[in-house]
């Protein structure tokens, strides 16, 4: 579904991303790892077009996406869902959400889409006349990954999303992520807590400084002692 | 006593309808697009003569002639964002680099377009007289053309208003002021959005000239004042709000019409005065956050 091909990525002429390739199937789940500064942001954004690569070829259902612009991107059915949230911080949850689904051929059905999301994250129904930015971390999360749902994505991009909150709720936020991988979206997943994604994930990469180093189903790299001593502490 | 504080609020509303409007379009073109129009005032002053030329020259009624200013000003902004800004921001090292070469191209279209228009017609002041008569408002006196001006400004803003807070389009330009990349990746063709933006700060800086015109005495040189003007509403309401705008240009018609009461030539001063206090004092503007 997703074929990412020998890209190589740059911040004007530092080299970040170095032939990476990487590929994710029809309802896959699929983990990317790897410390801090590998460069896994920087590949989902090269992914989503926010980011053009200086070489390499990305495909998405058989077409070329690489230099298309994201908006164009989102068209074709992969919604990033970004690193740090990035919402509309002085519009409400609801707003936030019909963002999501701004796609013309999605806008109609907007209020539809609007109650299934509402039924995966109950609380943002409660706060949907909220502004974003007055939501504690775990709720905005929660908005986040409602609104990159509107869009009725067919691959989900999701970059940290358990990045700085409370246990309880990463455990929220996985449950969640099975729920959808459970309903065939397949998802590209980048993670710090590598054992419980590895655990939910049917493949992973680990991307270590802007090369991909290891790759394989995730259960043997559970088992994989690279991983154990980087990863998992053990 | 009572009827002199009147007069004064009520003038201060008539003057303020007009800032708003204007300081709402540049505040579409700075807080959005990212262009401080500095050539905001010549726009206005193009719409301000082409009603000029269209009632003189052809009868045509002024009031029709808003109906013809927006979508011609806006036409122009549209294209010149797509021809000039745009490019600008894609070769752009930085977003800060962008904003100043965008300032120096703006300040390049104020001389360009202010030559063209005392070419076409002359450097002289000119005016045309269209309901001026006097009428009786709250119990005072007031030109017709005023009201009016106040009356089409009020709606032109709630229909502005009403477009950002409910289609889809106008969440589109408050998604895309607030976090441009992430509204890419909601679909949004940014720089069909800005465009968008600057055109319509362009449209309402034409209904806003076209409004000025029926009012007050007009000249190819005019633009600045009015610039200077939107630019301090804007710093006052808060920079990228655009209901701040809308309110900040009532504020300083309020102070204009005050100033204006005890001494008629230090409005402009006064306004610099605020300007630079709002910028020492609250930078995030008086009713910003
Ligand atoms: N905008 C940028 N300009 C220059 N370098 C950047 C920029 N963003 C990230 N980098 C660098 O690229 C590398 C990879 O960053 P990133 O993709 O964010 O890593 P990760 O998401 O794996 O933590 C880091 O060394 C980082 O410093
Ligand atoms: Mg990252």
């Amino acid at each position: 579904m997703l074929e990412v091909e020998n890209v190589s990525t740059m911040y004007g002429r530092i080299q970040v991303l170095w032939d990476v390739s990487l590929a994710v199937r029809e309802g896959e789940t699929v983990a990317l790892v790897g410390a801090n500064g590998a460069g896994k942001t920087t590949l989902l954004e090269t992914v989503s077009g926010m980011l053009k690569p200086a070489s390499g070829r990305i495909a998405f259902r058989g077409k070329r996406i690489d230099g298309l612009p994201s908006h164009a991107i989102v068209e074709l059915g992969i919604s990033h869902i970004p690193e740090g949230r990035r919402l509309f911080p002085e519009m409400s949850v609801r707003e936030n959400l019909e963002m999501g689904a701004y796609l013309a051929r999605v806008w109609k059905d907007k209020q539809e889409i609007l109650d299934r999301v509402f039924q995966l994250f109950p609380i943002l129904h409660a706060r949907q006349g909220q502004l974003a930015r007055t939501l504690s971390g775990g709720e905005q999360q929660m908005v986040a990954m409602g609104r990159g749902l509107m869009s009725r994505p067919s691959l989900l991009v999701i970059d940290e999303p358990s990045s700085g909150l409370a246990p309880l709720v990463v455990d929220e936020m996985f449950r969640i992520i099975e729920t959808l991988r459970g309903e065939g979206i397949a998802i590209l997943l980048i993670e710090q807590n590598v054992q419980q994604t590895l655990e939910i994930a049917t493949r992973a990469y680990v991307l270590e400084n802007g090369r991909i180093t290891l790759e394989g189903a995730s259960r043997d790299l559970l088992h994989e002692d690279l991983i154990k001593k980087a990863y998992l502490g053990l | 006593m009572m009827v002199t504080i009147l007069d004064i609020i009520i003038a201060g509303m008539l003057l303020g309808g007009i800032y708003a409007l204007i300081a709402v379009g540049l505040s579409l073109q700075y807080g959005v697009a990212r262009v401080l129009n500095i050539a905001h005032g010549e726009f206005i002053m193009l719409g301000a003569f082409i009603t000029w030329t269209l009632y003189t020259a052809f009868g045509v009624n002024p009031l029709l002639s808003l109906a013809l200013c927006g979508p011609t000003l806006f036409l122009i902004g549209y294209v010149l964002y797509i021809v000039l800004f745009s490019r600008l921001r894609v070769r752009a090292a930085s977003p800060g680099a962008y904003e100043g070469n965008s300032m120096l191209a703006c300040f390049g279209l104020l001389f360009i377009i202010q030559n063209l228009a005392i070419l076409i017609w002359g450097a002289d002041i000119k005016g045309y007289s269209f309901f001026a008569f006097p009428v009786d408002f709250a119990g005072a006196r007031f030109a017709a053309n005023r009201l009016i001006t106040l009356g089409f400004a009020i709606v032109i803003g709630l229909v502005f208003y009403l477009f950002l807070a409910r289609t889809r389009l106008g969440k589109a330009i408050r998604a895309s002021a607030q976090e441009p990349e992430a509204a890419g990746l909601m679909g949004v063709n940014i720089d069909r959005v800005l465009a968008l933006c600057f055109g319509l700060g362009a449209l309402m800086a034409g209904l806003g000239g076209a409004l000025i015109s029926m009012s007050y005495k007009i000249q190819p040189t005019m633009g600045l004042e009015y610039t200077m003007i939107a630019l301090i509403v804007i710093v006052l309401g808060g920079l990228g709000s655009i209901p701040g705008s809308f309110i900040g240009g009532f504020l300083l018609g309020l102070v204009g019409s005050i100033v204006t009461y005890v001494e008629p030539g230090l409005a402009l001063v006064a306004y610099y005065v605020i300007f630079m206090m709002v910028l020492l004092l609250k930078p995030k503007g008086v009713l910003g956050k």
